[in-house]
């Protein structure tokens, strides 16, 4: 039997009313997941090649990009371990993997945010689906991401840290991450073609974010009534279940779980409302 | 089956006066209402486009056909009304598009063929065809910022007719290469037709239009002034633009009886002068439809008209005319005289006609000295290169005139 590719498949599915029942927007939806699959193969060309020109196609490019985060991780670590005193297990993991994450963050958004204002000639002289611009900068950040973890996986095995099951609750984590990511993109990204100084204002609140959660330190440092309010943030929740579940081989919360999911639908649902609102206008204000 | 469908399409933008590009002014300028301007790019546009049909769109500048190509591409939002469009198009509005200098000819091939549509196996399969094609195989590995202009589209080029298009959207961005490019340009169409490609064509040569576009749509500021047939479409545009067909002399050195110079233009060196017993009020040059223009296509008939007054009985004048090109060589002259033709006398008010059956200039803007004289060649009234046509090509042919010929072999 002849297996259906899956964009068709959706399609098929879509069309031969087997989701009638379902409200307009479910159908649009299912129809816009089928499209962007049948766009596979350009995300990917997309993302690839951003990935590749961000580090210059050189092999020096590579090593530069894992020199980096190695820096910072020194420089924080002697600081907060020597001079401020900080008494954590694992302290450099710990920081590595909060920086990891939160640059994916910075990178997805930061990237995101420009991909429409920065493809002029794209916008205006050809049309595929203009989220894929967005997400395949997602992807670009996650690629980034992923190779900067190979220091990451280094220092697990110097420092001999055992893994234990609730490592396969990673991926869910670093799923619902992606999705908070690209929601916030998204809507960004749109919003950056109306106003430009939206780059501004959005590194100056990535900076007051980095402190506003649990990166450098754990969570306890915060008096204890901002703690909910910390905790508010989706990111310090993705930050705190990705150490227990990877450094500390415990599970994550349930709640923790609940609220990123949740965030993460909404900031999707979220970004694609803004994006959609302001996308028709893309080629005209560019 | 129609395959692009356009329907009570329109096209408005908002050209604001000031224009806000950022949160601060927005919030700042809440309170003061944004003054703008609305430009109607598009009105009313109705049409569609059947399978496999060759369809063009001509018009001058800002009559609104890239916009309406863009349209048909998805890139902008109609303001009202709909396009639907029922295959997969793919727009070849701008060579190169994702073009990165800092990647190598093989990666941005892959990069190019995946934003036209092509898939992975294809362009595997096709990178050398590609390269050879270009003429670039030595250069598979080099960075495309090192690439020549020329280069640089030859490689565009190559890629982009690797695709396989089911609607081709085709702008007029293509005809800035050489004639060399242009004929490859003109040949790549001509294969997608022959296979049954759908092909939307925008351009400003009409001659590659009448060769190859089944039907055609004419637009003027915007408005769908004529849709139908080619040939009739294109004499529609060419002798249909009243407004603009008033052949008005050139303003230049024009030396009246006192010798003053009323209006100067030194780079042109035309003038007029003569007695004045018999002036010429206007000349005027008619289509095969009767209608004023100063455009014709090339073979087609022609009249030219001058209008006369004078002021006194004359006997015996010659009308003259000569033909120019825009260099200024003598393309061709003829009067009353030399076709034997005796005007006793004239009087008042009147015109005389020169009937040309077929122009048997090829192309080009031409110059046209009118002029009346006695038949001793005193002139009454000579006007000294002072009208002006345009002939648009119909054929390939080169030059600047016809010769009727055919081959034998």
């Amino acid at each position: 039997m002849k297996v259906l590719p899956i964009d068709r498949f959706l399609n098929k599915a879509v069309n031969s009313g087997l989701f009638c029942k379902l409200p307009n927007g479910w159908k649009m939806s299912f129809k816009h997941i089928a499209n962007l699959y049948a766009y596979r193969q350009l995300i990917w060309q997309l993302s690839w090649s951003e990935f590749k020109l961000r580090y210059k196609n050189s092999v020096l490019g590579y090593i530069w990009s894992l020199l980096e985060p190695l820096l910072m991780l020194t420089v924080l670590y002697y600081v907060f371990s020597h001079i401020m005193k900080m008494q954590i297990e694992n302290y450099q993991l710990f920081l590595l993997l909060g920086i990891i994450i939160w640059n994916f963050l910075s990178r997805a958004t930061t990237i995101g945010m420009n991909c429409i204002v920065g493809k002029p000639s794209m916008i205006k002289k050809i049309y595929f689906p203009r989220d894929i611009f967005v997400i395949s900068s997602c992807i670009t950040a996650l690629l980034m991401s992923v190779f900067e973890s190979l220091v990451f996986v280094l220092f697990m095995i110097y420092f001999k840290v055992s893994l234990s099951v609730y490592i396969l609750q990673a991926p869910i984590i670093l799923i619902c991450l992606f999705i908070l990511s690209l929601g916030l993109s998204l809507a960004l990204a749109a919003l950056n073609v109306l106003y430009r100084d939206v780059q501004f204002i959005w590194a100056v609140l990535l900076q007051a974010g980095y402190f506003a959660t649990p990166i450098l330190y754990t969570l306890e440092v915060f008096p204890a009534d901002l703690r909910s309010l910390v905790l508010l943030n989706p990111f310090a929740r993705v930050i705190i279940a990705a150490r227990e579940t990877i450094i500390y081989a415990s599970p994550m919360q349930t709640g923790d779980l609940i609220f990123m999911g949740v965030a993460s639908i909404v900031s999707l649902i979220i970004g694609y409302a803004v994006f959609n609102k302001i996308e028709p206008r893309f080629a005209e204000e560019i | 089956m129609s395959v692009i469908e356009v329907d009570k399409l329109e096209k408005s933008f908002r050209i604001p006066h000031e224009k806000r590009t950022t949160l601060f002014e927005t919030l700042t300028g809440v309170f003061k209402p944004e003054s703008y301007e609305v430009f109607n790019a598009l009105k009313d546009i109705n049409f569609d486009v059947k399978e496999g049909e060759f369809f063009g769109i001509i018009g001058e500048n800002g009559s609104g056909k890239s916009t309406l190509l863009k349209m048909i591409a998805g890139i902008l939002y109609p303001s009202s009304g709909e396009v639907h469009i029922h295959k997969k198009v793919t727009p070849f509005l701008e060579l190169g598009v994702g073009f990165h200098p800092d990647m190598t000819a093989v990666e941005n091939i892959k990069t190019y063929g995946t934003i036209m549509g092509m898939s992975k196996h294809n362009i595997r399969s096709r990178t050398d065809d590609i390269l050879e094609f270009a003429g670039l195989e030595k250069f598979r590995d080099a960075k495309l910022k090192n690439f020549s202009s020329g280069m640089q589209v030859r490689l565009a080029f190559s890629t982009a007719i690797q695709t396989d298009p089911e609607i081709l959207l085709m702008d007029e961005v293509l005809a800035v290469g050489d004639m060399d490019f242009q004929q490859k340009c003109l040949d790549v169409l001509n294969n997608y037709r022959k296979e049954g490609v759908t092909i939307v064509f925008v351009s400003h040569d009409l001659g590659a239009v009448r060769r190859f576009c089944d039907r055609t749509l004419l637009l003027h500021k915007g408005e769908q002034i004529a849709l139908g047939s080619t040939a009739e479409v294109i004499d529609r545009y060419v002798y249909g633009d009243q407004d603009k067909s008033i052949s008005e002399p050139v303003n230049c050195v024009v030396e009246n009886d006192h010798g003053v110079l009323t209006e100067e233009q030194p780079s042109v060196t035309c003038s007029r002068w003569g007695d004045q017993k018999i002036e010429i009020i206007n000349v005027e040059f008619y289509d095969k439809f009767g209608n004023l223009s100063n455009r014709f296509n090339s073979f087609d008939a022609m009249t030219i008209r001058i209008i006369y007054h004078a002021h006194e009985k004359v006997f015996d004048p010659v009308f003259g005319i000569a033909l120019y090109s825009e260099k200024g060589e003598n393309v061709y002259g003829t009067n009353t005289e030399l076709k034997e033709i005796v005007i006793d006398s004239i009087e008042g008010k009147g015109h005389i006609d020169l009937k040309i059956e077929s122009i048997s200039l090829l192309s080009g803007r031409f110059l046209l000295t009118v002029a009346i004289h006695s038949r001793t060649h005193e002139p009454y009234d000579w006007h000294d290169k002072l009208y002006q046509f345009d002939v648009i090509p119909t054929s390939r042919d080169a030059g600047m005139f016809n010769v009727p010929c055919k081959w034998i072999i």
